[in-house]
């Protein structure tokens, strides 16, 4: 696995909201907020159901599977990624029903796809692991 | 609004200038000298203060009085707007309802920024872990994935690009106001040679970042009519959505506020489509103006590109858009850039349009955009109609 970016992502800055997600990122799992009442997921985590407004939530593990949704090549990254060379950026929508902007590695230009499988990888960003995603295998 | 009975009589735009060098607040001061000046008012009559939120004065929480200050205004009412490109319609609409609720009498709009010189924003939030991780190009990065999408969906035919890139520059060639550094002819071929910055989006669909202002003096039509103003233009209808189908975890991102902001905008004003004779749209990117033509209703969801091939859009056209060269032509003044897409709307109906005057001058749509959330289109879209009669 290659990581374009590897050794320039900033860390994440946690808050109160996310303190779980980052943990579970370290063993390389990617938590979802569900509301309870509905039985929705949501991502990124909120204070709030975006369903009911209420403050009934729970984390579940996503399966990390997913589909690109729409996707771009940076030419040219924003400070600190300057020099990084090109990269790939996409939206991938996961198989619980959220969506998430993340990198796409190990894949060409040329091959990236809208409605291509994705699966997700992790990647180093500072002392976490941040999450990514590959053409699924 | 509908009943005519607020004005805005008077209204001044900085030359916009990549790296001024120039503090906000003399930006500020600039615009409103110019517009007070303009409206051949007395600053004594000024009793209220829009101001939209720069991001070169961003950590100032006390903003909107302390301009006022600078401005030496006391005041019955003042406000930060911080809808991001789409505050200075949003400061417009604000301003009428104080003026309608006794709040205040007569408002001066101030957007002003010197984002290109100074830059104190601090976004934070989501950014912070989801988003500056991943190495998003900004903006332009989130428009190329939304372009992706739109194009997936319904074809996109960058000829149409093309045609606005091309339309606004030569609106921004007529216009004093604008950036020197966009003041160069450019053609189609241009268009599709400019580099890529975040596929499909090149640089000549971009937005380059300046410094600049504007101030437009907002009133009773009652007391314009009492200080003998001799601009007036009435604001008859508009409408705001935030955050648009934000509940949504997996929304169609080709489909933008605009829609229910257009509607609620034209029904106020009593108007449909068809009787709107000028759009100044906000132009971040070429592609929203595309998306804002579909969804306003000017044409079908997903024809919006054909629209613009089929259509006359240069200043002494059909449909004359951004005809003071939209940002994208005359330099986007950062979080004050929407207010030039509404300055020129204003002086196309004051009939001040120079060398790029419209020959109706009966009406004008502007529109404004904010804000990026994650991973969708953008949060906030605006609708103002203005009508000269």
């Amino acid at each position: 696995m290659s990581d374009p970016l590897a050794g320039l992502r900033p860390e994440p800055i946690p808050t109160k909201i996310t303190e779980e997600f980052w943990e579970a990122a370290r063993n390389e799992e990617f938590l979802l907020q569900y509301c309870v009442e509905t039985g929705q997921a949501q991502f990124f985590p909120r204070p709030v159901s975006a369903f009911t407004g209420g403050r009934d939530l729970e984390w579940r593990k996503s399966e990390g599977k997913g589909e690109i949704y729409s996707y771009t090549i940076t030419r040219r990254g924003p400070p600190p990624f300057r020099d990084a060379g090109p990269y790939l950026i996409a939206t991938v929508e996961l198989e619980e029903g959220v969506r998430v902007l993340s990198n796409v590695i190990d894949c060409e230009f040329d091959d990236i796809k809208i409605g291509m499988k994705v699966e997700m990888a992790w990647v180093e960003a500072g002392a976490y692991k941040f999450p990514v995603f590959r053409p699924a295998s | 609004m509908a009943d005519r009975d607020i004005a805005i009589i008077g209204c001044a735009e900085t030359k916009i200038v990549l790296r001024s060098g120039r503090h906000v607040y003399d930006l500020a001061g600039e615009a409103f000298s110019k517009a007070l000046e303009h409206a051949g008012i007395e600053k004594s009559e000024v009793d209220g203060l829009a101001v939209s939120m720069p991001f070169s004065d961003a950590g100032n929480p006390f903003y909107s009085p302390i301009l006022a200050d600078y401005l030496s205004l006391e005041l019955d009412w003042c406000q930060t707007t911080d809808l991001g490109g789409a505050s200075i319609t949003g400061s417009i609409a604000r301003a009428a309802a104080a003026i309608k609720a006794g709040m205040c009498e007569t408002v001066v709009v101030v957007a002003a920024d010197a984002q290109s010189t100074e830059n104190k924003g601090n976004i934070g939030a989501f950014r912070t872990e989801f988003q500056y991780p991943v190495g998003v190009m900004g903006p332009p990065g989130y428009f190329g994935l939304l372009s992706h999408r739109y194009e997936h969906q319904y074809g996109l035919d960058f000829n149409a690009l093309a045609k606005l890139a091309v339309t606004q520059r030569n609106h921004a060639l007529e216009n004093d106001t604008a950036c020197d550094k966009l003041q160069k002819l450019i053609t189609e071929e241009d268009y599709f040679a400019s580099p890529m910055i975040s596929d499909p989006i090149r640089m000549l669909d971009c937005v380059m970042v300046c410094d600049g202002a504007s101030a437009f003096v907002v009133t009773s039509t009652k007391r314009a009519r009492e200080l003998g103003a001799k601009h007036v233009v009435h604001p008859i209808g508009y409408g705001e959505r935030v955050n648009v189908a934000c509940a949504d975890q997996t929304p169609d991102i080709t489909l933008v506020g605009h829609q229910a902001a257009g509607a609620k905008a034209l029904k106020q004003a009593g108007m449909s489509v068809s009787d709107i004779h000028m759009l100044q749209p906000y132009d971040d990117f070429l592609i929203a103006i595309v998306l804002q033509l579909e969804h306003i209703g000017f044409c079908e969801i997903g024809q919006g590109c054909d629209f613009v091939l089929d259509t006359d859009i240069a200043y002494n056209g059909d449909l004359p858009i951004n005809t003071g060269g939209g940002q994208i032509s005359a330099g986007q003044a950062g979080l004050a850039g929407g207010a030039h897409n509404l300055a020129e709307a204003l002086r196309q109906l004051y009939g001040e349009g120079a060398g790029r005057q419209t020959s109706d001058k009966s009406n004008a749509m502007v529109t404004g955009i904010g804000w990026i959330p994650y991973a969708r289109n953008w949060g906030t879209s605006a609708v103002l109609i203005l009508d000269a009669n």
